[in-house]
């Protein structure tokens, strides 16, 4: 499946380079030309503020992916850091590194991160930090997992009695057999992280305006659902398109790995 | 078993006091004044001094963070939910009439959702690897991606807006859930359809069965006494993750459909600061969600005797 | 000096090891011997620290035996490496977490005395033969010359020539190092010809402890006699005359 990790690197340049290809400024406001359809100088039209809509969209990317893989990235760090103690540190630090999962993984992620995001007030930075406190879960479960099997391994007893750092340890040991099932979490947690901030950015939660975050961008659009009814369009096609494209890739490494574990 | 169940339960306890901690001290920490909001809330601007102060004893807010969770967690267990700190009302019997309009709409939703995806999974794996079945998993894959808000928009662009066939807001009449009920029920289809299809293929490859052909046992047979409890392992264990989902799918669904629910429900309380009830709503959910898991978790057990008793 | 003190193990209701004593003097072997599932891996795990004593105590001049840094060869040479590091980095190991200065003429030494050529440390764990594996594992035991050495049946795995040849290379880094050797083996023909004494264990508790020849010639308890005659049977011993 080649064509989809192209079109994941497509979507990674989009982010990255998006806002270097977009036609217009995306926060310049010209009234004049509000709700224009798509055609001439837009593109895909303007919104209820004339702002261009297309330069919007990859301007967009960067909070839609940017944020979600920054979410992921902390989420991958933390959970596996808890995991890996509860895998390491014995029968008490894993109990409690478990229950403390268990007590997180009580809240449906979203709901927990509306009402952090809510509570603390919309803004970027509760969005990450809400995104991020509900997303540590699945990568401690992984890596305690695996963690616990690779403790009892010869090596690893080796290492202790030789008296390395349990960091050296988790670095050099536990980390390589981590990493493939540890990437293919993290691919589904960027897909729920990029529905995530879209939906938050549509109940108001998120990235705040002016900033053309797609779920925000979607906010704006219901308005004006029955002048302007194809501006609804874009914004939730990007982030099908995104979120199918990182799912796909997961399955493809998913499978990937299988069939190197049915080799060894 | 009895032993098995009886961890199980304690785990349960401590997650949700856990749970409950965790949502306390989250509102504990709340930027802002909380009696201010509330003073607002409750006469609007210019509050005096001496108001604000008898709020904030009033509700609690001088008292230390242990016994403030207390008083509220004590009466929580028994079933005393508190009061709107917005209007004053109990909370609870508000949350029970969101819960009314809530719940039909998620059991019909994943009703919808298990009548469309058990056929088609069932045709799709009778032949594996078919256009039908290669176009069932496409469908499926597009559709975990779609995200629900925008389901539920564009149904509404498309039903009510352009062709008038279906309300768009509320909830008065069943009409009204029609909607709601497809949004959601498109999302619980398309990820059941994914994992319904991977659980009967890997039963199919259990390698005791072509013993069982060999022997002339009949593929009706087969497929009833050995892939269908095998295939049922996964399905359910995936039942809690689509709870989640499910609720999840509420809020959105609930906001965009405009109807009273218990997403709506969190949503306001939200953004009027009504700290009770979000509280409350959120414990609620804890409950639901530490129950159902339990009581798949022992679901599981049961169907599964390969089990053992440590963390799963 | 190794003092073992009178340890148990007990794992819920089962008993892995009951009242084990002894002791053991730097540059003296110990032959730990016993059927399967007699304790001896549990007492190795005891002395390590890997499992706790539910009674008894185990120090090494009066103090925690990590202390004095133990090392373990394993029964699987390849087990004990990294499969993803070089044996050089994996041997080395134990150099670099005590932080000490060992040059590279004790590895070279260490090489030398253990016959394993130098270029092969830049290989990994499964391009090398198993008993080039084991030989590579004695070196990361010594490398940093921890004053005890445990050995969990060093030679079960190798072929009977690789077999003879080990437990001789054993023998000289001991007389070179000076290292206090516990060897665990249910091989009691290997214990009678390289170490000093031997105890018998079964079902968790010594059965009896005597020097190696002694035991040889005439064992104390019935079924240290068993243990000795059925090693005779098998050729594995040799009667003395």
């Amino acid at each position: 499946m080649r064509s989809v990790y192209v079109l994941v690197t497509v979507c990674a340049l989009l982010a990255i380079f998006g806002p270097m290809v977009a036609p217009h400024d995306p926060t310049v406001i010209d009234i004049p030309n509000r709700l224009r359809p798509p055609g001439g100088e837009s593109l895909l039209g303007t919104d209820a503020l004339g702002r261009d809509i297309l330069s919007r969209l990859l301007h967009g990317a960067r909070w839609s992916l940017g944020l979600a893989f920054v979410v992921s990235l902390l989420g991958l760090i933390i959970g596996t850091t808890i995991g890996l103690i509860a895998a390491q540190g014995g029968r008490v630090a894993d109990w409690i590194a478990m229950r403390a999962t268990d007590t997180f993984l009580a809240f449906p992620e979203l709901i927990a991160a509306v009402v952090i995001a809510g509570v603390l007030g919309a803004s970027t930075g509760s969005l990450i930090f809400a995104l991020t406190v509900t997303g540590w879960m699945r990568y401690a479960r992984v890596a305690r997992g695996i963690g616990l099997s690779v403790s009892n391994r010869g090596y690893v007893i080796q290492a202790r009695l030789a008296g390395l750092s349990p960091l050296a340890i988790a670095r050099w040991h536990y980390l390589p057999s981590l990493l493939p099932s540890l990437t293919v979490v993290w691919t589904g947690m960027l897909a729920r992280a990029i529905l995530g901030i879209s939906t938050l950015g549509f109940l108001g939660f998120g990235v705040q305006p002016p900033m053309p975050e797609w779920g925000t961008m979607l906010l704006d659009a219901r308005i004006h659902m029955r002048s302007t009814p194809l501006q609804m369009i874009w914004p939730g096609l990007c982030v099908v398109i995104s979120v199918l494209a990182i799912n796909l890739a997961g399955d493809a490494l998913r499978d990937a790995l299988a069939e190197q574990d049915a080799k060894t | 078993m009895i032993v098995v169940f009886a961890g199980l339960l304690l785990r349960a306890v401590v997650v949700l006091t856990g749970a409950a901690l965790a949502t306390f001290a989250l509102l504990w920490h709340a930027p802002g004044d909380p009696a201010l909001a509330i003073a607002e809330a409750r006469y609007g601007q210019n509050v005096s001094k001496e108001v604000l102060d008898f709020i904030r004893v009033e509700a609690g807010f001088e008292d230390g963070f242990w016994t403030a969770f207390w008083a509220w967690l004590a009466p929580l267990m028994q079933g005393d939910f508190g009061q709107s700190s917005v209007n004053g009302r109990d909370v609870w019997p508000d949350l029970v009439t969101a819960m009314s309009y809530t719940f039909p709409l998620a059991l019909v939703s994943l009703a919808l959702g298990l009548a469309v995806s058990l056929p088609l999974a069932l045709i799709a794996t009778r032949r594996p690897g078919s256009w039908l079945d290669r176009g069932a998993v496409a469908l499926a894959s597009i559709g975990v991606a779609i995200p629900a808000f925008w389901l539920g928009l564009l149904l509404i662009l498309l039903f009510a807006v352009q062709l008038g066939w279906l309300p768009a807001m509320g909830a008065e009449t069943t009409t009204h859930s029609i909607l709601p009920a497809m949004t959601l029920g498109f999302g619980v289809a398309a990820s059941l359809t994914r994992i319904i299809r991977s659980g009967i293929l890997e039963a199919r490859g259990q390698p005791f069965l072509p013993a069982f052909t060999r022997r002339g046992v009949a593929r009706r047979d087969i497929a009833r006494d050995h892939v269908a409890p095998h295939a049922a392992v996964p399905v359910v264990t995936v039942l809690g993750l689509e709870l989640a989902f499910l609720l999840e799918g509420l809020v959105v669904v609930e906001v965009i459909f405009a109807r009273p629910g218990l997403g709506s429900f969190l949503v306001n309380a939200i953004f009027a600061r009504d700290f009770p009830r979000v509280q409350a709503v959120v414990l609620l959910a804890a409950v639901i969600f530490v129950v159902v898991n339990l009581a798949i978790d022992l679901i599981y057990r049961s169907l599964d005797p390969r089990v053992s008793g440590r963390d799963a | 000096m190794l003092t073992v003190d009178n340890i148990s193990v007990r794992r819920g209701v089962s008993t892995t090891l009951q009242e084990v004593s002894f002791s053991l003097d730097p540059g003296r072997t110990l032959a730990v011997v016993g059927e399967s599932g007699a304790g001896k891996s549990t007492l190795i795990n005891a002395i390590l620290g890997l499992v706790q004593c539910s009674v008894g105590s185990v120090s090494w001049n009066g103090a925690p035996v990590s202390q004095c840094r133990p090392a373990l060869v394993m029964q699987e040479p390849r087990a004990a490496f990294n499969p993803r590091l070089s044996l050089r980095r994996s041997v080395m190991e134990p150099v670099v977490a005590q932080n000490l200065a060992v040059g590279s003429d004790r590895l070279a030494t260490l090489c030398r005395a253990l016959e394993v050529q130098p270029d092969l440390l830049d290989r990994r764990p499964d391009q090398v033969s198993i008993g080039q594996a084991q030989r590579m594992g004695i070196l990361r035991a010594l490398i940093a010359a921890p004053p005890l050495v445990l050995f969990d049946e060093p030679l079960s795995a190798l072929d009977a020539v690789t077999q003879k040849h080990t437990a001789r290379l054993i023998a000289d880094m001991q007389e070179q190092e000076g290292f206090a050797a516990l060897i665990v083996t249910h091989d009691l023909g290997y214990a009678a010809a390289f170490a000093d004494e031997i105890a018998v264990l079964r079902a968790g508790r010594i059965e009896e402890i005597a020097t190696a020849q002694s035991f040889v010639e005439a064992p104390q308890t019935e079924y240290g006699r068993m243990l000795r005659d059925a090693a005779f049977a098998l050729g594995a011993l040799e009667r003395v005359a």
